[in-house]
């Protein structure tokens, strides 16, 4: 796998508590990774040590195989959950400033934050008071001046809280359309949904250690139990008697609409999954069968709770 | 230092743009006027009042000759004890002392100002000497024998004023510049307290925005964008250009004042001829190129001494999370200012004190104090050593701070301790 970020044996420690203890990840070229962990896993501080905001104690980072040099994390974006913002400034004259630390131009900077301005739908706001802004507001503003100087890294620290559906669908759209470009994003969070929806890769903090890693979909797949969900129309009484002895009923049929019956069920065996099908489709007039693979939500809380 | 410069003109557009640099611009010069005119102001409405003094004179030839003025009368009550006028004429009374004169007054001095007001140096020493005047002239009358001494006295009185000119090498009194040491006193006393009021106002206003930058975790964005050092110096050299700017404000006001105004107000047809102190003072005030070289001293004190406080305060701010937090530090770097401060009341007695000196060439110490020298015509090779000096500190206070700010802006929670702060300075 070619890894443009390498987090490699990592340890933090604190007065009271390890935040990070002995935490490696590699963090594939392009990609969109999610970092995931119940709140006060160590996501933070992970970001904070690959941005080296914070010294580890032990365990280093690489890019691209190499220690950081100063050039390279000052061309990083980096987002923190906390905003950043200088309350007093202007909303424009703030991201003019930011990106002209990042080596932008002043022009080239404002031509495109103005356009950045236009796309978000924000440009009204380039004359207000940042201490004017909502937290969703200022968020939007802070994304922009992150990723305006594209770098090829991009770290954000919960980038979705604070914003409303809507303006989360937009975060979302814009994050893939920077990794289109080329870039490599890395961003923690808790809200699962947008896991599925735009992560390439995961990994799962839990108690300062990184307890699961991977693609996604190998991540999901893995994690499947042969849970199948299954519209049946008649036979309901004698659906047990049916699947004898290749499957289980998990979730017995109920109604949904028009006769239409749903219940999920367990085959024990891959090899077994025609014959229950050729079976269901015989006596009970099968409508749909849908394999249940677990959601990112069911497989985190799996694995925090050790049931993985 | 492509960066520094963009974080100096940040700090610097920010903080001209703000009502509060706009208002203290323009209030300063009306304040500082408003401090020499104060004095003046007091003495010519508190002297005003007049002062009631009951005299019980046991000795019974001083109380009639006591000649009473605008601001004291003496009313004679020889006849009382002096128990009986304190509680006669207590505090209820529109008396404001009672003077007792002890019978022997000739032979002991034994004065006593029972006061139901406060008393005054001044009107003690009013009463003191008159007192000993009448008892000297006693005295020499009784001895010896003097007929007309009276007329002697009033014959050999003499009154004394010092006229100061600055040694041009000619001793021609035409030609030499007359200076006033009053005026020296005032702008010494002026610069000095300049000084303090710059260093304490913007050094606290790098304390002030480092802790709130490090509070709203600015930092963490600007750390990942420049090195902690460009972040620091950026701030205080930007901070020091807003105080310029305010300097070089009032610079062209006092030269503007001093080309134009001086002139006008005092033309030489309202100074009076004869009155060389007043035109020591126009004189100084009105010699554009004498007040353009104390200005260009004090820009140079000011730069260098905010300079050195001022990373003193970034690393200050550096190691806490709140201003509060901040105040321990800041009781510390405040001592060696209110000491410069103490030290300014020495020169305008003697600017050429041991101590005086020393306090003005010594950094921490030396730009209120030599500020204040100045005006007084100080030797060149000592402001030359003393700003040397000074700027060579800054360059060590500055290392020293950055040391402390690259570690304190990432610790959040307890307020370290001065153990901590010097285990910091021996991290690489």
């Amino acid at each position: 796998m070619d890894s443009i970020l390498s987090v490699q044996h990592v340890t933090k420690r604190y007065a009271e508590h390890k935040a990070l203890d002995d935490l490696s990840l590699e963090v594939p070229r392009g990609s969109v990774y999610g970092l995931l962990g119940p709140n006060g896993a160590g996501k933070t501080t992970l970001l904070r040590v690959i941005n080296r905001i914070t010294i580890p104690d032990s365990g280093c980072v690489l890019l691209d195989g190499k220690p950081l040099t100063d050039k390279e994390i000052f061309s990083i974006g980096y987002m923190p959950e906390e905003r950043g913002l200088y309350k007093k400034m202007r909303v424009g004259d703030q991201a003019i400033f930011y990106a002209r630390l990042k080596g932008l131009e002043r022009r080239e900077a404002e031509r495109r934050l103005r356009e950045w301005f236009e796309r978000l739908d924000i440009k009204d706001w380039w004359s207000r008071s940042v201490e004017d802004l909502s937290k969703g507001m200022a968020q939007k503003v802070q994304f922009i001046t992150t990723v305006l100087h594209e770098p090829r890294l991009l770290i954000f620290d919960e980038p979705f809280s604070g914003f409303d559906p809507i303006n989360a669908n937009l975060l979302k759209e814009e994050i893939l359309r920077l990794r289109d470009r080329g870039a490599t994003i890395i961003f923690s969070t808790h809200n699962m949904a947008s896991v599925e929806e735009i992560c390439d890769h995961i990994t799962l903090i839990n108690h300062s250690r990184n307890i699961l890693s991977g693609p996604v979909d190998t991540i999901r797949r893995s994690a499947r139990s042969n849970n199948f969900e299954i519209t049946i129309d008649k036979g309901i009484d004698t659906l047990a008697a049916q699947l004898e002895p290749l499957a289980t009923i998990t979730t017995p049929p109920r109604e949904v609409a028009d006769g239409h019956h749903i219940a999920t069920i367990h085959i024990a065996e891959d090899e077994a999954i025609p014959t229950v099908i050729t079976r269901l489709a015989e006596h009970c007039s099968l409508r749909s069968i849908r394999e249940l693979i677990p959601t990112m939500n069911d497989i985190f809380i799996r694995a925090v709770d050790g049931t993985l | 230092m492509r960066k520094i410069g963009l974080i100096i003109e940040r700090e610097f557009s920010e903080r001209v743009r703000k009502k509060s640099f706009i208002i203290t611009t323009l209030l300063m010069p009306i304040l500082m006027i408003g401090m020499m005119l104060a004095p003046s102001l007091v003495m010519l409405y508190s002297g005003t009042e007049l002062r009631e003094i009951v005299v019980v004179d046991k000795s019974g030839t001083i109380a009639p000759r006591l000649s009473s003025s605008e601001e004291v009368l003496f009313i004679a009550q020889n006849d009382l004890s002096k128990e009986e006028a304190c509680s006669t004429y207590n505090a209820e009374s529109s008396i404001s002392a009672v003077l007792y004169i002890a019978a022997d007054v000739a032979t002991t001095g034994d004065v006593q100002l029972i006061t139901n007001t406060p008393s005054s140096p001044v009107l003690n020493d009013l009463i003191a000497s008159q007192i000993e005047s009448i008892i000297e002239r006693d005295k020499l009358l009784e001895r010896y024998d003097i007929a007309d001494l009276d007329t002697m006295l009033r014959d050999v009185e003499t009154e004394i004023t010092i006229n100061t000119f600055e040694n041009n090498g000619t001793g021609d009194e035409e030609s030499m510049e007359a200076i006033s040491s009053e005026i020296n006193y005032i702008l010494g006393l002026l610069f000095g307290v300049l000084l303090y009021m710059i260093i304490i106002l913007y050094g606290q206003m790098v304390l002030t925005s480092v802790v709130e930058e490090k509070a709203s975790r600015v930092l963490d964005v600007m750390v990942t964008s420049c090195s902690p050092f460009e972040l620091m110096m950026g701030k205080i050299l930007g901070i020091a250009s807003v105080a310029l700017t305010q300097i070089a404000i009032w610079a062209l006001l006092i030269l503007g004042a001093s080309r134009f105004l001086v002139p006008t107000l005092f033309s030489s047809d309202v100074v009076a001829a004869n009155d060389i102190m007043m035109e020591g003072i126009v004189g100084t005030l009105g010699d554009v190129g004498y007040m353009s070289s104390l200005i260009l001293y004090l820009a140079l004190y000011i730069l260098g001494g905010f300079l050195l406080y001022a990373s003193l305060y970034a690393a200050a701010g550096s190691a806490v999370d709140s201003v509060q937090d901040g105040q321990q530090f800041n009781t510390v770097i405040m001592a060696p200012i209110m000491l410069s401060l103490f030290a300014m009341m020495a020169v305008v007695n003697d600017p050429n004190s041991p101590i005086v000196v020393w306090a003005s060439i010594i950094p921490l110490t030396s730009p209120i104090v030599m500020m204040a020298r100045i005006p007084f015509g100080i030797a060149g090779w000592e402001i030359a050593l003393s700003l040397t000096l000074l700027y060579l500190s800054f360059v060590f206070t500055t290392w020293l701070a950055a040391k402390i700010y690259r570690i304190g802006i990432f610790m959040h929670g307890k307020r370290p301790s001065w153990r901590e702060l010097a285990s910091w300075l021996r991290i690489k």
